[in-house]
């Protein structure tokens, strides 16, 4: 109980905490875009012809939901030399946490197309409009409406999530927050500002969306 | 008159159901076609077929001139030059009724936004719904919102104007607002398809009348001859059963 | 491989032991929040929210870091890997039980808080009799979610020393040599405990059919 509060001791790793912040960033930013793309690829196949192509979406969404992201990394990070390929800690990160993000990301925008009227596209191409042209004046602007919200919440649970990159030896901030715990001795302090950094970097991400979500939506234009 | 559309034994299937079973039929410009039948009868399928939202099965439709083919980029071309008025309205929820009319003529046609907006707001008059400009879908009753739609049909200066059941959707005290509005357009000459329920109207303003059963045209003819006596008794039950 | 079926099969055992611990308290946890936040006192309100935002912001992981390796330097208490991880994961589970039980409160009528005001009932038997048992149809399946998700979570207590399902898997994969075979068959049962789980969520859904709809399945961890 006699623990007192110092940061003196921190001082020294501050530097490493700026690029173990940096990297959390770039490794979430990148596992966030990737993750869009890969999860409209899957949305897309989930919206198929084809009953096989569907059913394989819907198998890739229920895997990804329902096992632990620090399997995946595992999985990854332990299977790929095992066939022969290289990967340094924070690609097998980035490739773990994309893969499991994509499946969220199919079903968020899975639900954005079918909120989607098909009357809408009818319209739409009865007016002569491309197929580019339907995407882009008239289905974008309503999923995007749609996906706003849960998009948002799965942009957090990304930046959260890649904390786990630390379990696979990347050095992010919650790996920082470990090592400089445990040379220091100083655990209550390190996660005191690890803390800080992912409440920084989350409730950025969570003001940013209201403010842009008003600003956006601001004639209440709902259906 | 110069023929515009012509649909020679169009056949259209969906699965083993035939839809239309050889519609041939000629629409001259300044025509105005009313559909009648029972549900269920391929009236919307075939307005949907010459816009090419339906690809068909057999025969051809041509379009001045030139042969709709559903499911090619040659359908766009078509499209340019049809409007079309849905039973649902299918307005763009995110647009405002200006935005909504302006859409395709901007997009689509490439016209400069200034120009297209003129003209817009000139057809909210024609409408009668310039008080409702900025107004979104959500907002609007659905006689307001159809006849944004009509608006937005309009803004293309198309050749020709499809209804697929205009009233169907709506409630009754806002159907008239529509009739009026489409009464005003046959009034000025537009070439103009329309599936609709409302016998008495289609006889009002109808040149020509195409009564519908089971994919095949059963009768057509002059409306009011053909509401006053229908010369085939399936035609005559239906009409008769309608007007009473 | 297959002779450290039974073992692996014994600490799904364990982490189902440890996330449904966890998850028990924090549905407590939660629903105190939930009713602190529906107090008028705004004092109140706020600390409920910070609590909220501040387990929404922060990973569970460095929670568990602290629980283990700073509460005993802080506290002078020392926790187990098992204590450490229960807390965590308890923690974590009660800020989003607490939105979950909101809304299942909020989504019963004003008019039967009246009805039950105007019977003379007081806040607590308002609780306990009209609104709780009308609110648990539309809490339960997303508490569903919650559990899977906190079940996810629970291998992360592998860090920290627990063993529990993932560490298994890692100390099998050690003694076999190293491959990834152990790692698939851990990925697997994960999967089937959770797929299970999600079936009985959706059933749930079904049976209750609520109007407020939240998602059973669980959140990325």
């Amino acid at each position: 109980m006699n623990y007192t509060f110092t940061l003196r001791t921190i001082y020294p790793y501050l530097g490493e905490l700026w690029q173990a912040a940096a990297v959390t960033l770039w490794l979430s930013s990148l596992a966030i875009v990737l993750s869009i793309a890969l999860g409209a690829g899957i949305a897309v196949l989930r919206r198929s012809r084809l009953r096989l192509l569907r059913v394989l979406g819907a198998v890739y969404v229920e895997i990804m939901r329902n096992t632990p992201l620090l399997v995946i990394l595992y999985v990854v990070y332990f299977a790929a030399p095992a066939i022969g390929i290289r990967l340094s800690s924070f690609v097998a990160a980035l490739l773990g946490l994309t893969l499991n993000s994509a499946g969220y990301m199919a079903e968020i925008l899975r639900a954005g197309l079918i909120a989607v009227a098909p009357g809408q596209f009818e319209a739409a191409q009865s007016q002569g409009m491309t197929g580019w042209q339907v995407f882009r004046h008239v289905v974008f602007p309503q999923v995007f409406r749609t996906i706003y919200a849960p998009l948002g919440n799965q942009v957090i649970a990304v930046i959260l999530a890649s904390s786990l990159a630390s379990a696979v030896a990347v050095e992010d901030v919650a790996s920082w927050m470990q090592t400089v715990g445990s040379t220091s001795f100083r655990f209550f302090e390190t996660f005191v500002i690890a803390a800080i950094v992912y409440l920084v970097l989350c409730q950025t991400v969570n003001i940013a969306r209201l403010l842009i979500g008003r600003w956006l939506f601001r004639q209440g234009a709902t259906r | 008159m110069s023929e515009i559309l012509a649909l020679d034994g169009v056949v259209k299937r969906f699965g083993a159901r035939t839809i239309l079973d050889g519609i041939s039929m000629k629409v001259s410009a300044g025509e105005i076609v009313c559909f009648v039948g029972p549900s269920g009868t391929g009236k919307s399928t075939l307005l949907r077929c010459v816009n090419g939202l339906e690809p068909i099965q057999g025969g051809s439709i041509s379009f001045e001139g030139a042969p709709v083919l559903a499911q090619t980029a040659s359908i766009r071309a078509v499209r340019r030059r049809v409007g079309m008025i849905f039973q649902h309205f299918n307005l763009y929820p995110h647009l405002t009724a200006l935005e909504n009319v302006m859409l395709a003529p901007v997009v689509v046609h490439g016209e400069a936004r200034a120009a297209v907006e003129a003209r817009a707001r000139g057809l909210f008059d024609t409408v009668r719904l310039s008080h409702r400009i900025n107004a979104y879908p959500a907002q609007m009753s659905g006689g307001e919102q159809q006849r944004v739609a009509i608006a937005r049909a309009l803004c293309t200066n198309p050749h020709l104007l499809m209804f697929d059941e205009p009233t169907s959707a709506l409630d009754p005290e806002t159907v008239g607002d529509v009739l009026g509005v489409m009464r005003d357009l046959a009034r000025e000459g537009r070439t103009m398809l329309v599936v609709t329920h409302e016998i008495r109207f289609a006889a009002e303003v109808g040149t020509r009348m195409v009564f519908m059963d089971q994919g095949r045209i059963v009768e057509e003819g002059d409306p009011r001859q053909m509401v006053a006596s229908a010369s085939t008794e399936r035609a005559r039950q239906f009409l008769g059963a309608i007007n009473h | 491989m297959i002779a450290y079926l039974p073992l692996m099969l014994r600490a799904a055992g364990t982490t189902l032991w440890l996330s449904w611990l966890a998850m028990l308290i924090g549905a407590f946890g939660g629903t105190l929040l939930a009713l602190v936040h529906m107090q008028r006192i705004a004092p109140f309100r706020w600390l409920a929210i910070a609590y909220m935002e501040f387990f929404r912001s922060v990973p569970i992981l460095i929670v568990m870091f602290f629980a283990y390796y700073g509460v005993p330097l802080v506290l002078g208490l020392d926790l187990s890997p098992f204590a450490a991880a229960t807390l965590a994961l308890a923690l974590h589970a009660s800020a989003t039980m607490s939105e979950v039980v909101r809304a299942g409160i909020g989504s019963v009528g004003h008019g039967q808080w009246e009805a039950a005001q105007a019977a003379g009932f007081t806040w607590l038997q308002t609780m306990r009799h009209i609104i709780a048992p009308q609110a648990l149809r539309v809490v339960l399946p997303p508490s569903i979610g919650v559990f899977i998700t906190t079940l996810k979570e629970s291998s992360l207590a592998s860090i920290i020393g627990y063993i529990e399902l993932t560490r298994t898997g890692l100390l099998v994969r050690d003694s076999t040599g190293g491959g990834f075979a152990p790692l698939l068959a851990l990925g697997v049962l994960y999967f089937l405990i959770n797929y299970a789980i999600s079936q009985i969520g959706a059933a749930l859904e079904r049976r209750f059919q609520t109007g407020s709809r939240i998602e059973t399945v669980g959140a990325m961890a």
